[in-house]
């Protein structure tokens, strides 16, 4: 995590955010809905390098912290590119971590804990793993006797259930009985108890708040257009109020997984998935309550399939409860303040000794 | 990406947590005999011996020059201090307002001579500020305000009248925002300027103010011809209320507008342990209070950064303190749904002590040092809106 790294991050993000721009068309949101992968788009992101941003440079990334790559994970959600790059970073971040160097295709990622036996057979049950039907390969970790493994799974050793989603992108729910992993390694020490779901998770909250930040940018802007009563509906205070709370929100979002990004840098387990708890939360709350503001701004148009504003609200609805929704991580959150103690609940906010 | 607001992040350095450890111990020590009442005040509760303790222990005035009788440590060396305070709910009111406000106002544009008389006797707890900004007929608009400041022979005479001018009857002085050109009607925020007023001042009549919780800790406060010389004026004539609008910043941002009513949480993990329902909603609503706890810290911090970077963060700060002030807010009301406590008010019992308090003082956080609808009104001008 060096500082030549802040002026990766920076072009990176732009060449990125250009890139989109060009590609991520109406029509190119619609094919993706339609089970076609994008491959133009996926190749143009890997000669970039952005697929291995996460990596370390030891197996040929650019070693970004995810503090680092805050913004440009945010563009995934406030550009939409519909191809599996943020899970295909967090991918290779992984398998970096473990020495090995990700394959060079898109990756899927299993937020559940999968078994593994004593002959190094994978057995388990993801509900719902995102670009499965789209991915070759699937990373996840798996339970042994005692020790976590890291494991690499190809999609043909799985039984995959297409599941239909509110962001209508393939997913699918995938069943491992005895697969051989194509490769297997000691899961490395920043994932907790919950596995792959805390990084899954910073990387959702991270997509949530960058879509509610383009939303905010939608709304503003259409409340600065529409017109009633002879007036722009952004001089309504009633609207200007509903607006002013979705930037709080979209606000607190960002906060919530910029603080979970530095926690998964850190590299303590415990701290990274408390940190994936925490922007989860916010993150999906936020996106509750700002999606209903967005269409309420919007009025009907926003409401219509020829409306953009859907393919935000849509994924909104769809990220709010992948890799857990709010209400887990809240419950889970909140087990273990109970656990600890009042005494602990402070002396554990400001992360500090007693 | 989004140019609308900025939080780069701002951590508090592990060198720091032997500060902190002296802090709890001393909080420790001293909270021996406070009640749920009294904790449930926060920093509203007014007490001079602990102010005049923490100033004898350098908790006060921290970041100033040691010329002023400051301490010259870091920004981030008070927010460990007074984020260690407002967990305890320390009643830290006597000095509050001039450790966060009236002090780096004096400090910023004050004279010489005021920042020699007034800062060494805030530091050391000494001295207690007000805050005389809101007046009868002006107070979301407070531009609108009438009350007079008149040109005189070695000074000027103040009239009119301020209003709830929290703790005015026990301190010492005021920083008052006075109109010394014009009129309200035609020059509104032109021609105003900030005054430091001994209330010892003859012609000044303080009157307590009793709230609903039957207590009274503002006051409304009547000027007749209070004579103030020279000297007392704060910075430059006529231009009050751009500084009492930075001054708003420093008011805004702090973690006292997210942490007034932190020491229910704690209190409700006891609660729910003791009453047997550590069950799913309890875990929830615990879960999801202390999401928005550190989501808060992390946002307010930021502000910190920025603030000791020099910047102005106007926008976060509306933003932040609207969060802050749902949050605590929402607390009383979470303790309600996780647990099943009769509401009665029974002496000894901290959390009944506490929640009766806070049900009854939250609705004012959304008012004080400016409403929910003004910060929206300001953060939506920030949007582009308008
Ligand atoms: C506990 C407490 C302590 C205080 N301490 C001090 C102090 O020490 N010094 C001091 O000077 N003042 C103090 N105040 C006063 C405080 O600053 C004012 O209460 C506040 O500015 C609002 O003014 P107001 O109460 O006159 O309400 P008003 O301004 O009359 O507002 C009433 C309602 O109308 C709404 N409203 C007003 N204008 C608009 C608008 N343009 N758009 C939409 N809605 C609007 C408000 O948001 C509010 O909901 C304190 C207040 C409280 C409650």
């Amino acid at each position: 995590m060096s500082r030549d790294n802040d002026d990766i991050a920076g072009p990176l993000g732009d060449q990125l955010a250009r890139l989109f721009a060009k590609t991520v068309t109406r029509e190119a949101l619609v094919a993706a809905e339609h089970n076609v992968f994008d491959a133009a788009l996926w190749n143009e992101i890997s000669e970039i390098g952005a697929a291995l941003a996460l990596a370390a440079e030891s197996v040929g990334g650019a070693g970004l912290a995810w503090a680092q790559a805050d913004g440009l994970l945010q563009l995934l959600g406030s550009q939409l590119p519909p191809v599996p790059l943020g899970e295909t970073m967090l991918a290779a971040w992984v398998l970096g971590l473990a020495g090995i160097e990700a394959p060079a295709a898109p990756l899927a990622v299993a937020g559940a804990l999968l078994q593994i036996d004593g002959d190094g057979c994978v057995s388990g049950d993801d509900a719902l793993v995102s670009w499965a039907p789209q991915a070759q390969v699937i990373v996840a970790v798996a339970q042994g006797a005692g020790a976590r493994q890291l494991v690499l799974l190809s999609t043909l050793d799985a039984e995959l259930t297409p599941q239909r989603t509110l962001d209508r992108l393939p997913a699918a729910r995938a069943r491992f009985r005895g697969a051989r992993p194509l490769q297997a390694v000691a899961a490395p020490a920043v994932l907790g108890e919950t596995g792959l779901l805390a990084p899954l998770a910073v990387l959702r909250a991270l997509q949530l708040a960058g879509s509610l930040s383009q939303v905010l940018a939608l709304c503003i802007d259409y409340a600065n257009t529409r017109s009633q009563f002879g007036k722009t509906i952004g001089k309504f205070q009633a609207i200007q109020h509903q607006i002013a709370e979705l930037a709080e929100l979209s606000a607190a979002a960002q906060v919530a997984a910029g603080y979970a990004a530095r926690q998964l840098d850190g590299g303590d387990a415990a701290a990274a998935e408390r940190g994936a708890a925490v922007a989860k939360i916010r993150a999906a709350a936020s996106a509750t309550r700002g999606a209903a503001i967005a269409h309420q701004v919007f009025g009907a148009i926003g409401t219509t399939d020829e409306h953009l504003l859907h393919y935000h609200t849509r994924r909104l609805w769809q990220w709010r409860d992948e890799a857990g929704s709010d209400g887990w991580w809240a419950e889970r959150l909140g087990r273990q303040a109970l656990a600890a103690g009042a005494a602990a609940l402070w002396t554990g906010i400001t992360a500090s000794a007693p | 990406m989004s140019t609308a607001f900025h939080y780069p992040a701002f951590e508090i350095p592990r060198e720091l947590d032997g500060l902190r450890r002296e802090v709890r111990a001393f909080l420790a020590e001293a909270s021996q005999g406070w009640s749920g009442w009294d904790i449930g005040h926060s920093w509203t509760g007014f007490d001079r011996a602990f102010s005049r303790e923490v100033g004898r222990r350098g908790w006060i005035g921290m970041t100033w020059p040691r010329a002023y009788g400051g301490h010259e440590r870091s920004a981030l060396e008070r927010y460990v201090v007074v984020e260690e305070m407002l967990a305890a709910g320390a009643p830290v009111g006597a000095h509050w307002v001039g450790d966060r406000q009236s002090g780096p106002l004096m400090l910023r544009i004050g004279s010489e001579a005021q920042k020699q008389r007034f800062l060494p006797k805030i530091a050391s707890g000494e001295a207690a500020f007000c805050i005389g900004l809101s007046e009868p007929g002006s107070g979301s608009d407070l531009a609108s305000l009438r009350s007079r400041a008149t040109r005189v022979d070695g000074g000027w005479k103040l009239n009119g009248r301020k209003i709830w001018t929290t703790y005015a009857s026990d301190c010492d002085f005021m920083i008052g925002l006075f109109r010394s050109q014009g009129t309200a009607e035609v020059d509104k925020h032109k021609g105003l300027s900030q005054y430091l007023i001994d209330l010892q001042s003859s012609g000044l009549e303080i009157r307590p103010i009793v709230d609903l919780t039957g207590e009274a800790h503002f006051n409304e406060i009547v000027f007749d011809d209070v004579f103030v010389p020279d000297e007392s004026l704060v910075g430059r004539e006529n231009e009050g209320w751009a500084q009492a609008n930075a001054e708003l910043a420093f008011e805004r941002s702090g973690p006292d507008r997210y942490m007034s009513s932190f020491p229910l949480l704690p209190l409700s993990i006891d609660a729910v342990h003791a009453a047997g329902t550590a069950d799913r909603l309890s875990a929830r609503r615990i879960g999801e209070a202390l999401a928005d706890v550190v989501t808060l810290r992390e946002m307010s911090l930021s502000i910190l950064g920025q603030l000791a970077a020099g910047h102005m963060p106007a926008q976060e700060a509306a933003l932040t303190k609207d969060l802050g002030t749902s949050f605590e807010q929402r607390l009383p009301e979470l303790v309600r749904e996780i647990t099943d406590n009769a509401p009665v008010i029974t002496e000894g019992d901290t959390l009944s002590e506490m929640q009766a308090y806070l049900v009854q003082s939250v609705p004012s956080y959304s008012l004080r040092g400016g409403t929910r609808e003004i910060m929206r009104g300001i953060i939506a001008r920030g949007l582009g809106l308008r």
